[in-house]
């Protein structure tokens, strides 16, 4: 499992857990970023990532991509 | 990271109607970007307005439609995800569902995006009041080769679906037909119901047990919604039992992490339903292509993300002036010849001055600048529903965050260009308090459409072939002063991290031209009503401090506006400030364009003012100078400012926000006049 700011464009990766807490895990739960979805990363910045789940597409800070951590699939 | 509690939002009662005719209130609900201000347009035409609410002013547009002898009142909210409010207008959207008990709920759905629309949808249908599933952008789903079985998704959760086209207004008969069949019903609504895990349902139902002997306090809800709410995690309605003192089972008592773990069992509860339904109603029939993704990899590339920006907004910019110049020359020649027509006519000498002086200098010298601020509202519209406006906030996150603001912050600020007002009630998306207090500390620091008619009249007079420079240097001049205030209050006063960055990415629309148009036309007249009424009010004011009293030759320093003017001066003297300036200013915070029509006030009409500004031996242009940046900075118009104190919420911050501009402001204009003079000259 590594973060999600440390993906590269093009990478297809399975959410598996969300860090630290606040309403981090809720929001991107509302969002369907949940445990277990499959993310495409459509961009990937310095630390920031944009990513697509189905037909959606939202935009991660440093902070929060850092939150998140994933596992590649190959 | 709690939010002030806010007022439950009531349906106002602003329109008349007939006695004959029944009354449906109904609720616009759904994600954000999918078309809800559209079909808001769509279902109500021009019979609109923006709802003004006591307590807590939010923009829930109003409008009505008439339909087989029924008056639909249909409330437009902010868009959002869920029910969970994070942000304030989230939280709007919530409380209007939750507290105000209306006849129907229509959501809005994105036919390209149905699953995740229908987490939503879950969260909709245990409300317990008619759902009406309005889905909308059917034809670019069949663009896309998603082919939708609505009758089947309609009998899989038991409420009635309507395929709508919002932007052709196709579907929008059928739609109100069915919100008044829903509303007529007289059964109560039997929605699919979400099946939890037993452990949950457990849950739910001792609490739920526990609020029926408390149900009057619930209002609406009933005791098992109230349930399922406080284990998703309500704290609204949390702190609101808390308040009542109630003690909560389970949610008061329980162990945390097994709260948690409850919570994100109803979270995968829903999207296993929101799943189920999508798999037997949706069907791609195409394989995806997705040509957005390589948009996106261009636009927000991390090197040339930032170039594509910039050259964005010069473009907008070089589009603003130039493409409202032959307007100008328009407006410039009809108000010249009225001009001409009054000096004409024997007349009062005292109606003469008022119709010269005061209606064409002031209003006229304001009224110029209308086609610029009509061009500027529109290319933010289209910014704005392209897509690409928010691609520029995540391009400028990291420059954003690197200064103590969030990503997110920067859509207010390029609104602010347009007009501080709508620019700081965009705030509300941000989710922190912080967030949201330096974002509208440092808004006013740009530089408004309002402000553009001083620097154009005081660059051209002062500075020539170089105006062009110096308007550049004043707006620069702005961001860089909103980014030192930010980097301040980062650090002095809220010294937590700004809050993470998420943000949905909208999918690429072109954007509608009749949906520019109207955007256009709603932020255009409110310039032009303020023109009409504030400015204009402002002026009058001003031309008749310059005749009082009786006698005194008109706008000399024996005249009130005089007198008023040199009292102040004093205070502005080491800015070198002359009195008709200060009068300027004093009045600029009715409205910052007052400032120029206060000065064609004084100085003797629109056509004579700027050779009596050159000709004024007491304005250097150092002085010039320095009275743009002053103007630029001191103090938010009394519009923004109302905003201003609404938003924070309390008199405190408001007193700082505007002690902190003037400070900027005296510093600035100060600092510049000092070194302006030495290349300049005073």
């Amino acid at each position: 499992m590594v973060p999600l700011s440390l993906s590269q464009t093009g990478d297809t990766v399975v959410v598996r857990a969300i860090q630290g807490t606040g309403h981090l895990a809720i929001i991107l739960g509302q969002l369907g970023m949940i445990i277990g979805i499959k993310l495409t990363v459509v961009e990937k910045g310095k630390e920031s990532v944009i990513v697509r789940i189905g037909e959606s597409r939202y935009a991660l800070g440093a902070g929060a991509a850092s939150m998140v951590l994933v596992e590649f699939q190959v | 990271m709690l939010l002030e509690p806010v007022q439950p939002v009531w349906f106002s009662l602003n329109f008349k109607y007939d006695d004959c005719m029944k009354e449906i209130r109904i609720l616009l609900a759904g994600n954000p970007n999918v078309g809800k201000t559209t079909l808001f347009n769509s279902l109500c035409g021009v019979h609109q307005h923006t709802g003004n609410y006591p307590g807590v002013t939010v923009e829930i547009k109003e409008g009505k439609r008439e339909a087989h002898d029924h008056s639909i009142i249909i409330s437009d909210l902010p868009g959002t995800y869920s029910l969970s409010a994070f942000t304030p207008d989230e939280q709007v959207a919530r409380d209007a569902l939750l507290t105000s008990d209306p006849d129907v709920i229509v959501q809005i759905v994105d036919a390209t995006n149905i699953e995740r629309n229908l987490f939503f949808t879950t969260q909709l249908l245990e409300i317990g009041i008619p759902l009406v599933i309005a889905l909308n952008m059917c034809d670019l789903a069949d663009e896309q080769g998603i082919t939708i079985d609505d009758k089947c998704l309609g009998k899989n959760l038991n409420i009635p679906v309507v395929r709508v086209v919002a932007k052709k207004g196709e579907g929008i008969q059928k739609l109100v037909d069915t919100i008044i069949e829903a509303a007529e019903t007289t059964t109560k609504p039997d929605h699919r119901k979400i099946e939890y895990p037993h452990l949950v349902t457990t849950h739910i139902d001792e609490i739920g047990n526990y609020l029926s002997s408390h149900a009057s306090l619930l209002k609406t809800l009933s005791p098992h919604y109230a349930a399922i709410r406080l284990l998703e995690g309500d704290e609204h309605l949390l702190t609101m039992l808390h308040e009542k003192g109630l003690d909560i089972p389970f949610i008061d008592k329980g162990d945390p992490a097994e709260r948690d773990g409850i919570t994100e069992d109803i979270l995968l509860a829903r999207y296993r339903a929101a799943e189920k339904v999508t798999t037997c109603s949706v069907m791609c029939t195409m394989g995806r292509v997705m040509p957005a993704d390589l948009i996106d990899q261009v636009l927000t590339h991390r090197i040339f993300g930032i170039p594509i920006f910039l050259s964005c907004m010069w473009f907008a910019f070089q589009l603003t002036f130039s493409a409202s110049n032959p307007f100008l020359v328009g407006i410039e020649y009809v108000w010249g010849y009225f001009t001409k027509i009054i000096n004409g006519i024997g007349m009062d000498p005292l109606i003469r001055s008022f119709l010269s002086d005061g209606v064409i200098g002031g209003v006229g010298s304001v009224l110029v600048f209308v086609p610029s601020i009509f061009v500027m509202f529109i290319i933010l519209s289209i910014l704005e529903d392209s897509g690409y406006l928010a691609r520029a906030a995540f391009v400028m996150d990291r420059f954003m965050h690197s200064i103590g603001l969030h990503g997110r912050s920067f859509i207010p600020f390029l609104i602010g260009f347009g007009c501080n007002v709508p620019a700081i009630m965009a705030t509300r998306t941000l989710q922190s308090r912080a967030d949201r207090f330096i974002t509208i500390i440092t808004i006013p620091f740009m530089s408004c459409a309002a402000r553009l008619p001083v620097y154009v009249l005081f660059a051209g007079v002062f500075f020539g072939a170089a105006a062009g420079n110096v308007i550049f240097f004043l707006y620069v001049l702005g961001i860089l002063v909103a980014i030192v205030s930010a980097l301040i209050f980062r650090r002095v006063v809220f010294k937590d991290e700004p809050s993470p960055f998420i943000m949905e990415l909208p999918p690429y629309r072109m954007p509608g031209g009749f949906t520019a148009v109207l955007h256009m036309w709603y932020k255009g007249r409110e310039y032009l009503k303020r023109a009409g009424i504030v400015i204009f009010g402002g002026v009058l004011v001003v031309w008749a401090l310059a005749t009082l009293p009786a006698g005194v030759e008109y706008g000399s320093a024996e005249s009130l506006a005089g007198i008023i003017g040199q009292a102040v001066e004093p205070l502005f003297a080491p800015l070198g400030f002359n009195w008709q300036l200060v009068v300027g200013l004093i009045f600029g915070f009715i409205a910052k364009e007052v400032v120029v029509g206060s000065l064609g006030t004084l100085y003797g009409g629109e056509d004579m003012l700027e050779s009596s500004l050159a000709a004024d031996p007491t304005i250097s242009p150092a002085i010039a100078l320095a009275y743009m940046v002053f103007v630029l900075l001191y103090m938010p118009c009394v519009a923004a400012l109302g905003v201003i104190r609404q938003e924070m919420g309390n008199w405190k911050w408001t007193a700082i926000a505007i002690g902190w501009g003037i400070l900027m402001a005296y510093l600035f204009a100060f600092i510049l006049l000092h070194v302006g003079s030495l290349f300049i000259g005073a």
